[in-house]
């Protein structure tokens, strides 16, 4: 199965009300690759994740993870892929230790990483503090702690750097390094250019609900 | 990872969530007081009439905070993307619905529990025989049912701007049977002693509370996708 692509989008369309979001994107990603996602405001980023993340339908076309239609295989595909979306996705009257342990118990991992974890992305000490206390970028580094917990074979990411520090953004660089080191697959939608301790496989640009560069190809 | 496990997870976040936030209960249990005090005045001081409207009046103030509780309970996973987060782990929808379900359920029936006694010396209503057991049983089973409607049609309207005018617009239809079930077998034994009767409406109440409880699990995926 090492020659099925960890992401295929054939045709992908989106339309969303009135306003077509995705309009034709073709995509394939093999295993163990780092993609960057570019666009504007608006360009279709956050859609294109949520449909890969079985959160939106697609309206035409087709798109497969790891082999899995994400219409028709969605326990398989969730199995598979992990995301950190911009909002973080945290309870706010739970604590940091609290939300990764009901993370933990979603998703059959050792409650025992938790504290590790939380110090790894630096909220040791605010660890049993609720998150509603939080600055969004504490949010945005639990949020990261939980991928890391989950570690799926595809982190899907929504602009990861969104309101963290440089400390923050360069704990998510190396986040994603390991985890690609680990042969993830990771496709991170980012308004962050340039990042010099990133390498990615490709870097593919999202304009007006079209991927404007070629798909990757495997070597 | 089992489904039961699921299940306990969401039901416990839930029950958390309230003891700590009190969002559902401030309101309900406000309400329902308020509720209770109002129609006990409103109905004056003829014994008759508030034996008659007791069981009516208690299941209408926990009706009204079956909606409350279960709308406050899902916006508060909206309000950080944390219900989205929620529906991205590789679990069943139905693992999802049925521990909100129960959190909803054990919140209500506590609820139930510390009306019904209150409702029973505010109306001066004597329980008759057999009210030690019909009562409870009423209350567990009316609250499954409410519980149940209310986790899925809170869902349904969760992501709605009307949400809070659409929820019992929808509910309420629905409900009635549950509703008619319960306020029947309390009225049975308060004040009289009609366990036959009980006994007849609490049947009903429990092939209501099974149709609803197997429909509404095996929709809920379609409330929560797309």
């Amino acid at each position: 199965m090492t020659d099925t692509p960890a992401i295929q989008l054939n045709g992908l369309t989106r339309r969303m009300g009135n306003q077509q979001v995705l309009r034709g994107v073709d995509l394939e990603v093999a295993p163990a690759r780092l993609v960057v996602l570019r666009g504007g405001n608006g360009a279709g980023k956050t859609t294109l994740l949520k449909v890969l993340a079985t959160r939106l339908r697609p309206t035409s076309g087709s798109a497969r993870l790891f082999g899995f239609d994400v219409l028709k295989e969605q326990a398989e595909v969730r199995a598979r892929m992990g995301m950190l979306s911009v909002m973080g996705g945290s309870y706010p009257v739970l604590s940091a230790h609290e939300n990764l342990s009901m993370a933990a118990d979603m998703t059959g991992k050792d409650r025992q990483q938790v504290g590790a974890l939380l110090e790894r992305v630096g909220l040791a000490e605010a660890a049993h503090k609720y998150v509603r206390t939080f600055s969004s970028g504490m949010k945005k580094r639990l949020g990261l702690a939980r991928l890391m917990l989950v570690d799926p074979p595809l982190w899907l990411l929504d602009e990861p750097y969104a309101a963290l520090d440089d400390a923050g953004k360069q704990l998510v660089d190396e986040v994603v390094s390991q985890a690609r080191a680990r042969g993830r697959t990771l496709l991170m939608a980012s308004h962050e250019s340039d990042r010099d301790a990133l390498t990615p496989d490709a870097v593919l640009q999202l304009h007006d609900g079209r991927l404007r560069r070629a798909p990757e190809e495997a070597p | 990872m089992s489904d039961l496990h699921v299940v306990l997870a969401v039901a416990r976040k839930d029950l958390l969530h309230e003891l700590r936030s009190r969002a559902a209960t401030v309101a309900t249990l406000f309400f329902s007081a308020v509720t209770l005090v109002m129609m006990a005045f409103a109905l004056g001081r003829e014994q008759h009439v508030l034996t008659l409207a007791a069981p009516g009046v208690l299941w209408v103030a926990l009706t009204f905070a079956g909606v409350i509780a279960a709308a406050q309970n899902f916006q508060a996973d909206l309000e950080e993307g944390a219900f989205e987060q929620l529906l991205l782990y590789p679990v069943p929808r139905a693992a999802i619905f049925l521990g909100k379900l129960l959190a909803n359920w054990t919140y209500l029936t506590a609820l139930g529990l510390l009306l019904t006694p209150v409702a029973i010396v505010l109306y001066s209503v004597q329980a008759g025989a057999g009210a030690w057991y019909v009562i409870p049983a009423a209350l567990v089973l009316g609250t499954f049912g409410l519980a149940t409607i209310a986790t899925f049609y809170a869902g349904l309207t969760a992501n709605l701007q009307a949400r809070e005018a659409l929820l019992p617009v929808l509910m309420f239809p629905i409900i009635v049977p549950v509703l008619l079930g319960a306020v029947r077998a309390t009225e049975a034994v308060l004040g009289r002693s009609e366990l036959d009767l009980a006994g007849g409406w609490l049947q009903m109440l429990a092939g209501f509370d099974l149709v609803y409880f197997v429909v509404c699990t095996a929709l809920f995926h379609f409330v929560v996708d797309e």
